[in-house]
């Protein structure tokens, strides 16, 4: 016990004594800080300019509807965001819209919305654009052209409405989406959220358990080229030694896991003050419910995958070799954050459930589940008891193979060599 | 006298090949014990046994009388063979990590190792990363590291490999000072020099197998008083030719030279006389060096002979 604590002591102190460790530390939150507002600030700085789109208009009678129904969309500065522009229709509409392509070429045209005489034909409206990637500035204007046609099409049945009341009947219709949380009480919760949230969370228990899983490699490999494994074997036992170790190393990650929750914390309480945005949204998912649940499949996930990658470590000599034998771990932690999607919009499914109670996907999918519903508590117990069978057999495992892998110079064994030695 | 390790039936096989095969010894309390043979004989496998870091395919190892290394884990200090350390940590900070490690606190190991430091004359190095230090200087802390802790038993692999004269005289009186008070030091080895002069007790082993074993002294007595230490100006190349004689170590003006049994040395020395100006002439029990050739460079089996009684 003195032996395995003085091993986590080294190897905690010789990491958090690091600078690589604080600039790691700050360097990935920044990473992260990065992804998620740098496309949102360049989304905003592409809707601050004026557009100009060329109506073609078949039936004659769209530009007034369009140009009342885009008034409302201004600018920063209070001038209308959108022009629009009638171009008379000389010849065919197609002509007409093909001689101006070239202005939208040259940028002194947004694009051009060309509309048949007869706007009941399902291709009746065309929008040209040099960029049909701004999905923003699109779904505004054909927000306000769905609107605009459709008081075309009152206008053409002759039905005399009062402007306020088809602005009544006509009134968007959002469906807010709520979770229903098991445990009573329901939030407000879109996909968007929900999957932003979640993705979050599973990203960084994703980096960490691969981060801390290839420090422990790395830690142990280098102690064998650099021999210094069998002066410790003089003194400690190799069960000792890896269970040091992966406390050690566990260590440094829950400091660096608290440094996380802590910063998200006072991130959360700040924007709350700062009043709701959707930034804000995302950061209420660091609830401390969903950071006890992501400690507990931390742990499970941190004792599962570090002891695989000490075999690993073990059983290699050179960082090199032991490429090969980490693809298939690696794959284990990859597989189900690639689907992160699906197990967010299908927490219930068949799959999501068996997946969640497979042990080596559990830190993962389970966790994802927790993040999007509630799932059932045998559910989760069940999960929790199964990976925590599952690591003791992969330490007990983990340990023989250490051992025997841990002095051995030379041509790295193949699986079914290490399961054997597992076994044995 | 006690035993300090006792192994039984030893045997341990790499995929098929013996390498250490059916060795029964008894290393006893308390000296110096030097564990001898060529290369590739077994010795560190059979060290790397007795320190549990493999284990036997069967027979026993009892090391201070307990049946589980893990008893005695912290009273046993180990120099491997294959040396290392930790380079990117300090000096300092690495000693008292691995002193730590033999059941020490933290500040007692720093307090230890910073003595050791400078009773090795490298005190001033203390704070420096490992990996900035000279070969011989990792040398002197590699040693340091073993014999942290005050162990009951140090064994060291090769102690002497690779080490320049200083540093095997500074190690030689640094094992005789821990032998002294009271530390049974088994060390293995091929130079027979150093064995001859250390060991009060060897164990030859070749092939896997014990050779010999026993009291230096009496283990030279078993090769009886035949054999001549002949120094001169001239020639020797004739001397293996002479009748009666076994084998000759030349070194060229000095020789070395095995009687076969029964053969008159005053014969010899009259035979050398007509041809050579003798400097020395000495009959004398053979040197380490030529028990082990004579016992090793045979290729027939080896005899397990146990000389004396210890």
């Amino acid at each position: 016990m003195h032996n395995i604590l003085m091993i986590v002591r080294r190897e905690y102190l010789e990491r958090v004594t690091k600078k690589s460790f604080w600039l790691g530390t700050a360097v990935f939150p920044l990473v992260m800080v990065v992804f998620a507002f740098v496309p949102m600030f360049l989304v905003g700085l592409g809707g601050n300019e004026r557009k100009s789109i060329a109506l073609v208009d078949g039936t004659g009678k769209l530009a007034a509807h369009l140009t009342r129904e885009l008034a409302g969309e201004k600018l920063q500065n209070g001038q209308a965001r959108y022009a629009i522009e009638s171009v008379p229709i000389a010849g065919s509409i197609e002509a007409t819209r093909a001689s101006l392509e070239e202005r939208v070429r040259n940028k002194t045209l947004y694009g051009i919305l060309s509309v048949d005489a007869d706007i009941r034909t399902k291709d009746a409206f065309q929008f040209y654009g040099r960029t049909v990637g701004d999905v923003k500035s699109i779904e505004e204007f054909q927000s306000a052209l769905r609107r605009a046609v459709v008081a075309l099409r009152f206008e053409n049945a002759n039905i005399a409405v009062d402007k306020n009341v088809v602005a009544g009947l006509l009134a968007p219709v959002d469906m807010q989406t709520n979770e229903v949380s098991s445990r009573g009480g329901s939030t407000k919760k879109g996909f968007t959220e929900a999957y932003l949230g979640t993705f979050m969370f599973v990203m960084i228990l994703f980096m960490t358990l691969l981060l801390y899983g290839i420090a422990t490699m790395r830690g142990i490999l280098e102690e064998k080229s650099s021999r210094v494994m069998e002066v410790l074997l003089g003194s400690v036992s190799p069960g000792e030694l890896m269970t040091g170790k992966i406390f050690g190393i566990g260590l440094v990650g829950l400091t660096q896991v608290a440094i996380y929750a802590a910063t998200a914390g006072a991130v959360r309480i700040y924007l709350g003050a700062q009043g709701s945005s959707q930034t804000a949204g995302i950061l209420s998912s660091f609830t401390p419910g969903k950071m006890t649940f992501f400690l507990v499949y931390f742990l499970l996930g941190y004792f599962m995958f570090t002891a695989l990658f000490a075999c690993i470590g073990a059983v290699c000599n050179s960082e090199q070799e032991a490429q090969n034998l980490q693809t298939p771990v690696t794959m284990c932690l990859m597989l189900p954050m690639a689907a992160t999607i699906f197990f967010v919009g299908q927490p219930d499914s068949t799959i999501s459930v068996i997946a969640s109670l497979v042990p080596i996907f559990t830190p993962m999918v389970m966790f994802m589940r927790i993040c999007v519903e509630t799932p059932p508590a045998w559910q989760i117990a069940l999960s929790i008891a199964l990976s925590i069978g599952a690591i003791w057999l992969i330490l007990r495992g983990a340990a023989k193979v250490f051992r025997i892998g841990i002095l051995m110079y030379g041509k790295p064994p193949t699986i079914p060599e290490i399961l054997r030695w597992a076994q044995g | 006298m006690t035993t300090a390790i006792a192994l039984r039936d030893v045997v341990k096989s790499f995929n098929g090949f013996r390498a250490v095969d059916s060795i029964t010894l008894d290393i006893p309390a308390g000296g110096i014990f030097g564990l001898l043979g060529p290369n590739g004989a077994g010795k560190s496998t059979t060290i790397r046994m007795i320190m549990d870091i493999i284990r036997p395919d069967s027979g026993t190892i009892r090391v201070l009388g307990a049946s589980s290394h893990a008893d005695v884990r912290s009273r046993v200090g180990y120099l491997p063979e294959e040396r290392g350390l930790y380079k990117k940590m300090k000096v300092l900070d690495m000693l008292e990590f691995l002193g730590t490690l033999t059941g020490s606190s933290p500040r007692d190991a720093r307090t230890e190792s910073r003595s050791w430091l400078e009773r090795l004359e490298i005190g001033d190095w203390a704070s420096k990363k490992v990996e900035e230090l000279s070969k011989g200087m990792q040398q002197k802390i590699q040693f340091a590291a073993a014999v942290l802790g005050r162990p009951k038993v140090l064994i060291l692999d090769e102690p002497f490999s690779g080490m320049d004269p200083v540093n095997q005289n500074l190690f030689k009186d640094a094992m005789l000072e821990i032998s002294r008070e009271g530390t049974t030091i088994v060390f293995s080895t091929h130079q027979m020099e150093t064995a001859e002069r250390l060991c009060k007790e060897l164990a030859l082993i070749d092939k896997g197998k014990l050779v010999l074993s026993g009291p230096l002294a009496k283990v030279k007595e078993g090769f009886g008083k035949n054999s001549l230490l002949l120094e001169y100006e001239g020639d020797g190349a004739f001397l293996g030719r002479l009748s009666g004689v076994a084998r000759v170590d030349e070194y060229g003006s000095y020789s070395e030279v095995r009687l076969e049994a029964g053969a008159d040395p005053q014969a010899i020395l009259r035979s050398v006389g007509e041809r050579l100006r003798v400097r020395r002439f000495e009959i004398v029990a053979p040197t380490l060096h030529n028990i082990f050739m004579e016992k090793v460079g045979a290729t027939a089996a080896p005899v397990l002979e146990r000389v004396g009684d210890a």
